[in-house]
């Protein structure tokens, strides 16, 4: 019960969409990075579009992508989600002579991302690892929640009963992200909102993860005092739906 | 001021319920979706209830305004209704063969609920609001649903929303919603949709949760009936939450018009386990054929409970009564917030009365008055309708205002 449109914004929006935080996490990616000014744009057809923008050792992720150097066109929301895939092997319909930098740089990005997001446990018995991987999957998970709340038709449903507001979900006292909800639609921001109509608050990193993980129920922490929630409750109830769905999309 | 309560014990069972049942407490008697906030505030587990009072494990005592979320009409534990139950319970109880005792309380409702003439017993709400659509559904051969967005109905998969864990598209595929008190909107649904709308479903009034209760606006009732006669539609009144608590005879006649089914559950038999949908002869014979039953469904115990909690209601007046209590309540509460500068929203009928501080759009400040009442022992939810029973006294009236007053006292000082 997915369907690929939905999971091309996803994949654009939130795995991808997560590139920028990830070169503020890793060392690795920075250095990737750190001489790049380049734009890579993806165009889907009947689905996303959006770049990935690099410069001054920093990246961050824009909706525009006719402005890019290198220009990704997929003639379906599939075939995208193939290159995420990996079964599909995407060739520039702009910037074909700015394919090294797909090569030497992008796809290394890539490759750490997904050692981050498809972690082995053995690696996640490092803490520091653990943590940035945790907080990668919030950046993500967030991400998702909203292209998810916008895009997917029962996704849709949950988010027609979402009052206007930030809800602020956040790990611990340290960690905060917002999902702001205007006109049932979903943004996901990626810093602590100043105000917020709802919270839901994961107790620690360790709890997060779980949570990501599926091995923990928001329901049944919610008695433990684990995971806290407060405010427009039907918000938070809303989202824990929206969120029961990335974990189908994210598989 | 008084001190506050504390909850080992309720915690301590609540750590052994989690590793055996599924999230510690399910449902709406669980601190999730019983929106315990702060969790800290609220006990998880009763050790015995008498009136309007429960004890929590470690002895605290609460007046309860949940009631068991509704059951609990005439006070936990009353003696009439328990020894009809005892009586009967000492003849049998689930049996191979019905008692008579089914025939008297079928009888009992026929006489009392002024739209119904016959009945049919269940167990929980739910198992009547199914069977209500499937009884529209059966009589109409129709395939559509229309409910008042905010509605509740039961768990079953038709009941639920797309987007609930466990159903399926398919499952929810024939329900319209429309917006409550909408006529027009109604209006235009039973023309996009004519000939196809099986049933109406509502409840008789409003009470969904974390908004305001609405009630039924002039002129409401008598449309949607109409619409309903005139497009061959079974009307049904979900009765479950507010049933007996408006009108001895039925929420539909509270508000002036009569259903076509109409469903009982809550306060049929002061906690005893039993719902009854009730109906108009046209539907009984599609009823009759139907394959609609449970192990438990024709039990004599509960049908001796409920005669007795019917009879008690009737005897002391008890819809007025609640009435009565809710609305000296009520005055109480606001007058009391008042007195603290705060905004304190009661709305529905007073006997199954909502509460809302509306200073707040994001409804923290109102959970924190709550858990300071909680905490005080008076047992209140945040985002649920409240009801009243009548073993509620003016002196258990007078100390809830008493521990709201602190209660609004305290989260004053923090704001």
């Amino acid at each position: 019960m997915t369907d690929a449109k939905t999971l091309a914004y996803i994949n654009l929006h939130a795995v991808l969409g997560s590139i920028p935080y990830l070169c503020e996490l890793d060392e690795r990616a920075r250095d990737l990075i750190k001489n790049e000014k380049i734009s890579l744009g993806f165009r889907v057809k009947g689905g996303p579009s959006g770049a990935l923008c690099f410069a001054d050792g920093k990246a961050w992720f824009t909706d525009e992508c006719d402005s890019c150097n290198i220009i990704l066109s997929f003639s379906s929301p599939e075939k995208f989600n193939g290159m995420i895939d990996g079964t599909v092997t995407p060739i520039p319909s702009k910037g074909l002579l700015k394919v090294g930098f797909l090569l030497k740089k992008f796809m290394p990005l890539t490759d750490i991302l997904s050692s981050y997001l498809r972690a082995e446990k053995e690696a996640l018995a490092d803490p520091v690892f653990f943590e940035k991987s945790t907080v990668l999957m919030f950046h993500l998970i967030a991400s998702a929640i909203a292209q998810i709340g916008n895009v997917d038709p029962v996704g849709c449903a949950s988010a027609s009963y979402i009052v206007d507001g930030n809800i602020k979900l956040a790990i611990g006292d340290d960690l905060a992200l917002t999902l702001a909800a205007k006109d049932h639609v979903l943004t996901a921001i990626h810093s602590a909102p100043e105000s917020f109509m709802s919270f839901m608050k994961f107790e620690d990193i360790k709890l997060a993860r779980a949570l990501f993980d599926g091995e923990v129920n928001a329901v049944a922490a919610v008695g433990e005092g684990k995971v806290r929630i407060g405010g427009m409750i039907s918000q938070v109830d809303n989202v824990n739906r929206i969120l029961d769905r990335v974990a189908l999309y994210l598989a | 001021m008084r001190e506050t309560y504390t909850y080992d014990k309720s915690r301590e069972a609540f750590a052994r319920a989690m590793k055996v049942i599924p999230s510690g407490i399910y449902g709406h008697l669980g601190p999730a979706e019983g929106c315990y906030t702060p969790v800290e505030a609220f006990p998880f587990y009763s050790s015995k209830a008498e009136g309007p009072y429960v004890w929590d494990l470690d002895g605290n005592r609460f007046i309860d305004y949940m009631c068991a979320y509704g059951p609990n009409v005439l006070g936990y534990n009353d003696p009439d209704v328990d020894a009809a139950a005892a009586e009967q319970r000492a003849l049998g109880d689930c049996t191979t063969l019905p008692s008579t005792k089914m025939v008297d309380f079928a009888e009992l409702l026929v006489d009392t609920v002024a739209s119904a003439d016959w009945a049919f017993f269940a167990k929980n709400g739910g198992d009547v609001t199914t069977l209500a659509v499937m009884t529209a559904r059966a009589y109409t051969h129709r395939k559509k649903i229309v409910f008042f967005k905010g509605y509740y109905h039961g768990v079953a998969p038709w009941t639920q929303k797309i987007d609930y864990a466990g159903v399926i598209p398919e499952d929810v595929m024939h329900n319209i919603y429309v917006n409550w008190n909408d006529l027009d909107e109604l209006e235009a649904v039973f023309k996009k949709y004519k000939g196809e709308i099986a049933a109406v479903i509502s409840q008789p009034y409003m009470h969904g949760n974390f908004m305001d209760n609405v009630l039924p606006a002039d002129g409401f009732w008598k449309e949607v009936r109409r619409l309903c006669t005139e497009n061959g539609t079974v009307l049904v009144v979900d009765d479950v939450r507010a049933g007996f608590r408006l009108d001895i005879a039925g929420s539909d006649h509270y508000f002036g018009f009569e259903a076509d089914l109409i469903c009982f559950c809550k306060a049929l038999a002061n906690g005893y386990n039993v719902s009854a949908l009730c109906g108009k002869n046209f539907l009984k014979n599609t009823v009759s054929g139907m394959s609609y039953t449970g192990s438990y469904w024709l039990s004599a115990v509960p049908f001796a409970a409920g005669i007795a909690c019917i009879n008690k209601m009737k005897r002391i007046g008890a819809p007025q009564i609640l009435i009565e209590k809710g609305t000296k309540l009520k005055e109480g509460l606001i007058a009391t917030a008042n007195k603290h500068g705060f905004d304190l929203r009661v709305t529905g009928v007073p006997s199954l009365f909502y509460l809302r501080i509306a200073d707040d759009p994001t409804l923290m400040l109102h959970q924190e008055w709550i858990a300071e009442c909680v905490k005080r022992g008076v047992f209140f939810t945040n985002h649920h309708n409240h009801f009243i029973n009548a073993a509620l006294t003016d002196a258990d009236i007078a100390e809830t205002l008493d521990i709201a007053d602190e209660a609004f006292a305290v989260v004053k000082k923090r704001h």
